[in-house]
């Protein structure tokens, strides 16, 4: 499998036209609403052309005659979803190609559909060998590909979302998407050599104690992918089977968190140790036993156990010697 | 010599041993919770404390729930309401016992009878552990067990956070209280006195 020339959405050109190879672009930030209003304004001009056609309004009220609306009925989007997405700030038509600029479109158009890896090439070059490693790729082979995941249309990454609940819902949609199937799921594994059925996921997750909580508050990649190994990538992609993914509760259930290091990296450092709890910054959306607790009320629960401790120890050894000197006496 | 004197009744004791050992087993898996560190090798592990915890959390509310029907149907809750008039020379005089007196082998100053098992100490300590943090520990467990109970924020936190401290802070008492239990437990006539009579039921005077 590989990653160049997978996408078949939005890629490669900034708004300004420039080629994202001639510019080498920081891929975190390319591609976002730009600062500018006249700019803004220039690119919804250009993408309102695209939207005219590309989306459930015009399937049902089509803007020119002669649409052949079963293959616009596989090339829709939502254009408020795609205005919010990191992808946002970028023209549709530049990205496409040029086959894509004018109607009716070019039929070789699609062939010029450039790849995620033509912006996020640094990525992707790291992100390979992790890929290649994972069960997708194990099982899938070429069927699996960066959209299979990866809504270049509509996803935001995970620094831009202030809600770490809204990470968790974006991004196990992901996985839900197929493993929440049996349409799609059976669809991606035809090519497996046993047919598989798809296992419900809240049965094989029944060890889990308080599995819906743990759905809405963590994610599915936290279990079963290994940790980063480059510090510009947030996700490791070598996606883990059940046999491989993480069962021991206090990787996540302990002062030292991996929730810090994955859902709540882009907040653990403004929010290091708030009113003395450990972290803190999962607390706004989580109590996590274990993590989140309170090093204050933990001295507290030192102190008065061990001061207990020996005022009873001292109590006890005056008895013992009251017991002894009356018993010297009674003698 | 001694006189014998039937003090507590066999439901008591059983609820008394059964709440021990629940106590013990939440305390051990609480601290293994809370405490929870992949490197520690003393702690048991956060799978099984987990499961343990809610158990026995379950166990214990249930339990809570006889004690305070059984209490209130055989008349037994008297005795843990401290009587207001005079309670502070009685609880002096029994402070006065603890501090000074039991070092010198002075005789209890008010041993159990069947009208009054607890002396005014015990009755003030009980009755604020059984009938206030007892209640606050069981209701703010049971919302851990089913944590949508819990309120949705509280001071800007998720709403468990405060439901956790103090379900923290009340077992903090309780463990405190169980370990001076443990201990005051060997202050009878003799050190094993007090846990003979927990276990059969009698008290035995013992003639001066």
């Amino acid at each position: 499998m590989r990653l160049a020339g997978s996408v078949a959405g939005v890629a490669a050109i900034s708004v300004t036209g420039v080629t994202a190879s001639a510019q080498a672009p920081d891929s975190t930030t390319r591609g976002a609403m730009p600062a500018d209003p006249a700019t803004v304004a220039m690119v919804r001009q250009w993408n309102g052309e695209c939207v005219a056609c590309h989306t459930e309004q015009a399937l049902l009220f089509p803007p020119k005659a002669g649409m052949d609306l079963d293959r616009l009925a596989d090339a829709l989007m939502d254009p408020f979803a795609f205005n919010q997405s990191q992808h946002g700030g970028m023209a549709c038509k530049t990205f496409h190609g040029k086959g894509f600029q004018d109607y009716p479109h070019d039929k070789q158009a699609g062939d010029a559909i450039l790849g995620c890896s033509e912006c996020h090439a640094k990525e992707a070059f790291r992100i390979q060998s992790q890929l290649d490693r994972s069960v997708h790729a194990r099982n899938l082979s070429d069927r699996f590909s960066c959209t299979s995941c990866h809504d270049p249309h509509v996803d935001r990454v995970a620094r831009d979302l202030a809600d770490a609940r809204q990470v968790v819902a974006q991004d196990n949609g992901k996985c839900l998407e197929c493993h929440n199937s049996d349409e799609r799921f059976a669809e991606l594994g035809v090519s497996l050599p046993e047919a598989r059925t798809r296992p419900d996921i809240d049965t094989i997750h029944e060890w889990l104690p308080n599995t819906q909580r743990h759905w809405q508050a963590v994610r599915c990649i936290e279990c079963h992918t290994p940790a980063s190994t480059h510090s510009t990538i947030a996700v490791n992609h070598q996606i883990l089977d059940a046999e491989q993914a993480e069962r021991n509760c206090t990787v996540c259930h302990s002062r030292d968190s991996s929730l810090n290091l994955r859902l709540y990296r882009w907040q653990t450092e403004r929010e290091a140790s708030e009113l003395g709890f450990l972290n803190s910054a999962i607390l706004g959306d989580s109590y996590v036993i274990g993590a989140t607790r309170n090093v204050y009320l933990d001295q507290l629960a030192y102190w008065l156990v061990g001061l207990l401790l020996a005022a009873l120890a001292l109590h006890g050894g005056l008895r013992i010697i009251g017991a002894l000197v009356r018993k010297r006496k009674g003698s | 010599m001694s006189d014998r004197v039937l003090i507590l009744p066999l439901w008591i004791r059983l609820w008394h041993w059964s709440n021990a050992v629940l106590m013990i087993v939440l305390t051990i898996t609480g601290i293994s919770l809370h405490f929870a560190d992949p490197e520690s090798t003393w702690l048991v592990p956060f799978e099984i404390s987990a499961r343990v915890h809610i158990v026995a959390g379950l166990a214990l509310a249930i339990l809570y729930g006889f004690f305070v029907i059984a209490n209130a149907w055989s008349g037994n809750w008297w005795q843990y309401v401290p009587k207001p008039q005079g309670w502070r020379d009685r609880v002096g005089k029994q402070m006065r016992f603890y501090f000074r007196g039991i070092f010198h082998g002075e005789p209890h100053p008010y041993p159990p009878t069947p009208q009054a098992n607890f002396n005014s100490l015990q009755q003030l300590v009980y009755w604020i552990v059984m009938y206030l943090f007892m209640p606050i520990l069981v209701v703010t467990g049971l919302i851990f067990t089913w944590p949508d109970l819990a309120p949705r924020r509280v001071f800007g936190m998720d709403g468990l956070v405060s439901v956790a401290v103090i379900h923290y802070l009340a077992g903090l008492v309780i463990v405190l209280f169980m370990l001076s239990h443990i201990y005051l437990a060997t202050t009878g006539e003799r050190v094993g006195s007090l846990v003979r009579m927990m276990i059969t039921g009698w008290h035995e005077h013992e003639k001066r």
